[in-house]
């Protein structure tokens, strides 16, 4: 935490050398951040949602939030996304302040059912999003099929949403972000509603292929232990007003394994005082 | 449920209906045999029947039933790419919602009848006249479907937009207009009906030939058997085109989850 708010405070007071930064730092994780959040408030209708958010996500970094219902989970990566405009404060993406959505930060919503065009089929929805990016219609067909081939859906480019079932939509959203080619992937709770192999499964998917494209990940989830599993580090939002409760870095090796990482004394050991931590301030 | 079953069902209730219209007819053909009304205003059906096969024979009844139904499409065709435009236009626009609005919310309560004569002052009493007449009784549902369709949107897939960054045009084009479709649907086939009923009672106003025209004039001489054929007609044309638009509903609508 506060060596990224160091790096920030080096980025202000030389704007030159994020430039050349950015470049050097490429390969070397979180060495600078990504994006970072000053100060951040927001209200809604007089209510105060988050107060004094300071974070700061590397470059590749994988941060899970977790924290009780209506702490603010969605509110802090709808900003982001820059769906939302904090009421004070500002979040710095690359460098600059998010004033709108950009185009390499994707977003995978919790409601896959709500998020696909019904209409369009697999192969369909994917292409939504490269027609966004202007890929020219004849290279197209055989990004579709990569991106669909990725998520495990190769042979379901013609069904339609309504065909596939709820893990296979999830998939389908992550395909339809990955067309993106994003820097940044947020995904608001993507598995909250899987059963728990599909669940397992993703977690692998995604570890498997954000490893591959060296995505930075801004994940929410109810789950502890998934948290644990995916994360870099894990932040823990309290209530009324959300803000930063505490910060957990998660030292487990990667690649990571359902059962052995799972079953890694470090892994318990996080779970325990994570899980006594969230206890503690429910309390 | 599997496939099978509900493939016997539709044919029983397909039969069950056709047990129907025949147990109608087959009454039709009692009433007027046994004379409970008068044969020169009840013809039977089998009068009402050599109506329309002489009439079909001689090639007059045909060329009827095509200006008709060509009136019907045409006025149709009209009214439903304007409704769907101008509610594109209300449906993506707060600025033109309150442009519009206001006289919209006037002219809509307005009978469709009120318009004839002001369309045959302007156009007098030709196709022209027919075509406005329909297309203003008929433009209400697309219009209104459009605007919902527009407005019903899911806020998750206007996020999407954004997040993909899709301009206006292709957010219209893309994401509001298909999902608009299934209310639109819904509305042509309302409005296909009215505009129907606006052909004929075009044609009737205006003395133009036709159908609707051809039963008038089958009325006043007291013709009953050309009358019925002329009704039996203008029947057949809303069922035949409601059964192509159950075709058109299946293939635009494929989508959807099989109900
Ligand atoms: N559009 C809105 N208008 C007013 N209040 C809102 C709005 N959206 C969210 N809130 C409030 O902001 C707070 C945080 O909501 P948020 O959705 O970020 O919570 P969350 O941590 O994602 O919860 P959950 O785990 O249930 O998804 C809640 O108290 C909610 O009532
Ligand atoms: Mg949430």
């Amino acid at each position: 935490m506060t060596a990224f708010d160091q790096a920030s405070a080096r980025k202000l007071k030389n704007s030159e050398q994020l430039f050349t930064g950015t470049e050097v730092d490429k390969g070397m994780k979180s060495a600078e951040p990504l994006i970072t959040f000053r100060n951040v408030c927001l209200d809604f209708v007089g209510r105060r949602i988050l107060q004094d958010i300071n974070l700061s996500i590397g470059r590749q970094e994988f941060v899970c939030v977790v924290g009780p219902s209506g702490c603010g989970k969605t509110t802090t990566l709808r900003l982001i996304a820059g769906l939302l405009q904090p009421t004070s404060g500002e979040i710095v993406y690359n460098g600059k302040p998010v004033r709108e959505p950009a185009r390499d930060i994707a977003v995978v919503f919790q409601d896959y059912t709500n998020a696909l065009l019904p209409w369009r089929t697999a192969a369909g929805n994917v292409s939504l999003a490269l027609e966004a990016a202007g890929v020219p219609r004849t290279e197209r067909p055989d990004r579709i099929a990569a991106l669909l081939e990725k998520v495990g859906l190769g042979n379901r480019g013609e069904a339609y949403p309504s065909e596939l079932s709820g893990g296979m939509q999830q998939r389908l959203q992550i395909a339809r972000c990955l067309a993106q080619e994003p820097s940044v992937l947020l995904m608001d709770e993507p598995f909250g509603a899987l059963d728990a192999m599909t669940r397992q499964h993703l977690q692998d998917q995604v570890l498997r292929i954000m490893d591959q494209s060296g995505t930075t990940v801004f994940f929410v989830t109810h789950d502890l232990e998934e948290a644990i599993y995916l994360a870099d580090r894990v932040i823990a939002l309290a209530p009324n007003p959300g803000r930063v409760a505490e910060v957990f870095d998660i030292k487990l090796p990667r690649p990571r394994n359902q059962l052995t990482t799972r079953e890694d004394p470090e892994f318990l050991r996080l779970r325990r005082k994570i899980f006594d931590f969230v206890q503690e301030s429910e309390a | 449920m599997n496939k099978n079953t509900t493939r016997t069902g539709k044919i029983l209730w397909l039969l069950a209906s056709l047990a129907f219209a025949a147990a109608l007819i087959a009454g039709w053909q009692l009433i007027a045999n046994m004379r409970l009304i008068s044969p020169v205003f009840l013809p039977g059906p089998d009068r009402a029947f050599d109506a329309a096969v002489t009439g079909f024979e001689s090639g007059e009844l045909g060329g009827k039933l095509l200006l008709t139904v060509e009136r019907m499409i045409y006025g149709w065709v009209l009214s439903s790419i304007l409704g769907v435009a101008l509610g594109t236009l209300i449906g993506s626009s707060a600025l033109a919602r309150s442009y519009f609005g206001p006289t919209l919310e006037f002219i809509r309560p307005l009978p469709a009848s009120a318009i004839a004569p002001i369309a045959i002052t302007l156009f007098g009493l030709s196709n022209a006249s027919v075509l406005v007449l329909i297309a203003f009784g008929t433009i209400w549902p697309m219009l209104l479907a459009t605007i919902h369709g527009f407005a019903a949107i899911h806020p998750r897939l206007t996020e999407v937009g954004h997040v993909l960054k899709l301009s206006r045009l292709e957010t219209i084009w893309k994401i509001a207009l298909p999902n608009a479709v299934p209310d639109i649907l819904a509305s042509m086939r309302l409005g296909l009906t009215i505009s129907l009923i606006l052909t004929i009672v075009g044609e009737m106003l205006m003395g133009l030939e036709g159908i609707g025209n051809s039963i008038l004039l089958a009325a006043r001489s007291f013709d009953a058997p050309n009358l019925y054929a002329g009704v039996i007609l203008i029947g057949l044309i809303g069922l035949v085109s409601n059964l192509l638009l159950d075709m058109m509903d299946r293939r635009l609508l494929r989508w959807r989850p099989s109900r």
